[in-house]
């Protein structure tokens, strides 16, 4: 059952911690509630998403469709790294100016482009894990199907919730800035997780060279295969026996991302270049 | 890229075109049933392309998933699938099914 609680509660909390705080955003600000429209348009097509890839990897069986899925995954993995990151930098840029940018009509197209980006952000976060999560409780459900199961499932589920609620509460349990703070630090500890795994996948798959692997062995201090150690390399990049190139790429990661913020946070935000999306 | 949801299209797309063919590697089975896999322990060729073709046959939902060898798949009862490996270095590599962590534990030996 505690088992039950934990699974359900995992897969649904990196797609609870984005849109909770993308909507935290959005609702504190007048001139931003167009995109909870995209923001929530993106959960149920995240929705229907999970129930097409669960659909997939319970049907489709052949060789190729297994390297298919990897691919697939890959792909959302990175994509999903990337529109994490660029929602950051386009919140701490609009913290302050997006209702005058939004008057002025300046920013229209650009906005624009930036609600679709929300949008599938909200469903890759939500279509990802939730395929996951689909196939456990299908299978769990086959499995046992007694009410201690599907009562686990729905605490999971209610825990999830719960963490969600915390976060678009937040804002008023402290001080717009430092939720906005913590909220930048999850957001990009999460899309450096989210990097990483796509890195080591490459790897896995032999597109890409370990260089020297492993660069050091914590284990014994931090197994990441442990539930405290498999959650941490989740939301934060976390690796025991980590390849270089993963370090590498793990240590440019945050370089770009400080020297973008700082870049966005020092201009004002007219002159700054229109970003893409994706 | 303007549209975001080209970005979804192109990533299809490249699913679609040239998904290499792997029918020539070794393969291993590897199966899981009540929590355990069998067998436990895998004995592959280090430095040689493989696949696994993992199937589990329930009675509940398994994830195969190894941190050390980079991979992660969830399958639902009733459900195989093969996983190609790249070359391993000589060595031992534990995995394990997510969902019965306690039981659920084995190694893949490459020689």
């Amino acid at each position: 059952m505690g088992n039950i609680v934990f699974i359900v509660w995992r897969e649904s909390v990196e797609a609870m911690l984005v849109i909770g705080i993308l909507y935290a955003w959005l609702s504190s600000r007048e001139q931003a509630r167009v995109g909870l429209h995209f923001l929530w348009g993106g959960v149920v097509a995240g929705l229907g998403l999970a129930g097409l890839l669960a659909l997939v990897m319970l049907k489709v069986q052949n060789e190729l469709a297994g390297e298919a899925m990897e691919y697939f995954q890959i792909g959302m993995m990175l994509l999903a790294s990337a529109l994490i990151t660029q929602m950051v930098l386009w919140m701490r840029r609009h913290g302050r100016t997006l209702k005058r940018e939004l008057e002025s009509g300046m920013a229209r197209a650009h906005e624009r482009a930036n609600w679709w980006g929300m949008a599938l952000l909200a469903a890759i976060a939500v279509g990802r894990e939730g395929a996951e999560t689909v196939i456990f409780l299908y299978g769990m459900g086959m499995a046992e199907g007694g009410g201690s199961f599907y009562g686990g499932a729905a605490l999971g589920f209610a825990a999830a919730l719960f963490s969600f609620w915390l976060l678009s509460r937040g804002s008023s349990f402290f001080s717009w800035r430092a939720f906005f703070r913590f909220s930048e630090v999850v957001l990009l500890l999460l899309a450096s997780a989210l990097l990483v795994d796509g890195v080591d996948r490459m790897i896995g798959m032999g597109w890409l060279p370990p260089l020297l692997d492993p660069v050091w062995d914590s284990s014994a201090l931090l197994d990441d295969s442990t539930r405290l150690g498999g959650l941490l390399a989740a939301l934060t990049g976390y690796r025991a026996q980590p390849a270089l190139l993963v370090l590498l790429v793990y240590l440019a990661y945050w370089a770009a991302v400080f020297f973008l913020l700082r870049r966005s946070s020092r201009r004002p935000p007219k002159s700054m270049p229109v970003a893409e999306t994706g | 890229m303007r549209h975001p949801f080209s970005a979804i299209l192109l990533l299809l797309a490249g699913l679609l075109a040239g998904l290499p063919a792997h029918a020539g590697l070794p393969a291993f089975q590897l199966s899981i049933e009540n929590g355990r896999f069998s067998p436990e322990v895998i004995e592959v060729p280090a430095r040689t392309r493989f696949k696994i073709v993992i199937t589990n046959k329930g009675p509940g939902p398994e994830e195969f998933e190894s941190r050390k060898l980079r991979k992660e798949t969830v399958l639902a009862p009733g459900v195989s699938r093969s996983v190609v490996f790249a070359p391993l270095k000589p060595g031992s590599y534990r995995f394990f099914g997510e969902f019965h962590p306690d039981t659920a534990q084995g190694r893949i030996v490459a020689k």
